[in-house]
């Protein structure tokens, strides 16, 4: 049952397209499970497609319907088939567990997309908490998006199981303790490094980047 | 089952004209009615492109969502969309993936645009919905009506120019919070916050 859900500033920007990529992904991968912000969403989408409507028009090239016509004419046979959903982070990374994951604290790996998402501002990393493993206590310095993607966690906010969507501003403190039975994994944008709070956080943040 | 009969029947009267004239491309290849729809929503889409900016490529915009729309019209699906909010969401995603690719080639985009923006009815195991959509788009329709002018400004410049919260405030000069309170207050009137109620 998803509990957490993107607000909805988050799904009138993702409706009118102006997110980046791995936001995108963030919300896309929300949606999948969540039938309540989907619903929302068509409705926004309808609004999208009224504004439009209400907004004024521009006349058109005199020629444009023939020249799409003759693209028509020369388009291949094939026509396009319902997609069942393909998860498109899977479809990205593929398995999760063969990963190349680079182990970063006891409980903690992590495997860096930002190159995938060229467009995205900030870092994109899927992040893994052994099952039932604590993560260091830790503050961000921007904002960081998460959605879960695989087990779950629970923090001072509550329990986090995946489709779950949170962001954390700079005031949260953040302490997430993996949930038994399955490594806990997370796909996170980073708008600025994570900052380590607890003791042992000043000796290692020097080495987290 | 005539009462189910009863329903369909109910439902299929509710088809809006656009609708009739996308099924009819989609089953029949139907060269008129995708003339029909051309006509009524091309110039929409161009003045789509040119307010995101698009000068340049304002026709080639309209060139692919038409385009995409023929190639696509025999999976759309009347109950899982309006016609007009299904041919939004190709113009918003052929936007997207027209900027994505002049940014840079297309090998190097990694994931696909229609993978993290769906068009209604892609999805197979979504629900058939009708009446349920007929009902709530209706009432978003006339609720958009009675907005005040300030909200619609605002819900305007972030789907019709593609503009963040942030941009929306420092172009129009007020702060963050009033931006994002206008649109809170606009979707509550619009009944798309759904928060409190159970889907
Ligand atoms: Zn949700």
């Amino acid at each position: 049952m998803i509990q957490h859900h993107p607000d909805e500033s988050l799904l009138l920007e993702y409706s009118a397209g102006n997110l980046d990529t791995a936001q995108a992904l963030c919300l896309r991968l929300h949606l999948d499970v969540c039938s309540r912000c989907r619903c929302q969403v068509d409705m926004l989408d309808s609004v999208g497609a009224m504004l439009l409507q209400e907004e004024k028009s521009s006349a058109l090239s005199n020629d444009l319907f023939d020249r799409i016509l003759t693209r028509i004419e020369t388009l291949p046979e094939d026509e396009p088939k319902p997609k069942v959903t393909t998860d498109p982070l899977r479809k990205l990374v593929g398995d999760l567990n063969a990963l190349p994951w680079k182990r970063q604290l006891v409980n903690v790996s992590v495997y860096d997309l930002s190159e995938q998402f060229p467009d995205q501002p900030g870092q994109v990393v899927l992040q893994k908490i052994s099952a039932g493993g604590k993560a260091p206590v830790h503050t961000h310095r921007g904002t960081e998006t998460t959605v879960v993607v695989q087990g779950g966690f629970t923090d001072n906010r509550g329990v986090f199981e995946a489709g779950d969507f949170v962001v954390l501003g700079q005031q949260d403190v953040h302490k997430p303790i993996a949930l038994h039975g399955e490594d806990c994994v997370t796909l996170s944008i980073l708008s600025a490094p994570v900052r380590l709070t607890g003791p042992l956080g000043r000796l290692l943040n020097p080495f987290i980047r | 089952m005539a009462s189910a009969r009863d329903t369909n029947a109910r439902q299929e009267g509710c088809k809006d004209p656009w609708s009739k004239l996308l099924e009819r491309v989609g089953q029949q290849r139907d060269r008129e009615a995708y003339r029909s729809l051309y006509e009524h929503f091309g110039p929409q889409i161009k003045y789509y492109a040119l307010s995101n900016g698009m000068a340049h490529h304002a026709e080639e915009l309209v060139q692919e969502v038409m385009i995409s729309v023929w190639r696509r019209a025999c999976l759309y699906d009347w109950r899982k969309a309006a016609a007009s909010t299904w041919i939004f969401t190709i113009a918003r995603n052929q936007r997207i993936d027209m900027l994505r690719k002049m940014q840079r080639s297309s090998a190097e985009m990694a994931v696909e645009t229609e993978d993290l923006w769906q068009i209604p009815g892609d999805n197979e195991n979504e629900p058939v919905t009708a009446l349920h959509r007929i009902l709530a788009e209706r009432r978003v329709r006339e609720s958009l009506r009675s907005l005040p002018e300030e909200q619609v400004t605002v819900l305007a410049k972030v789907y019709m120019e593609s503009k963040s919260h942030q941009m929306v405030a420092d172009e129009l000069q007020i702060p963050l919070g009033t931006v994002k309170s206008r649109v809170r207050l606009a979707l509550n009137k619009l009944k798309v916050i759904l928060r409190d109620q159970a889907v």
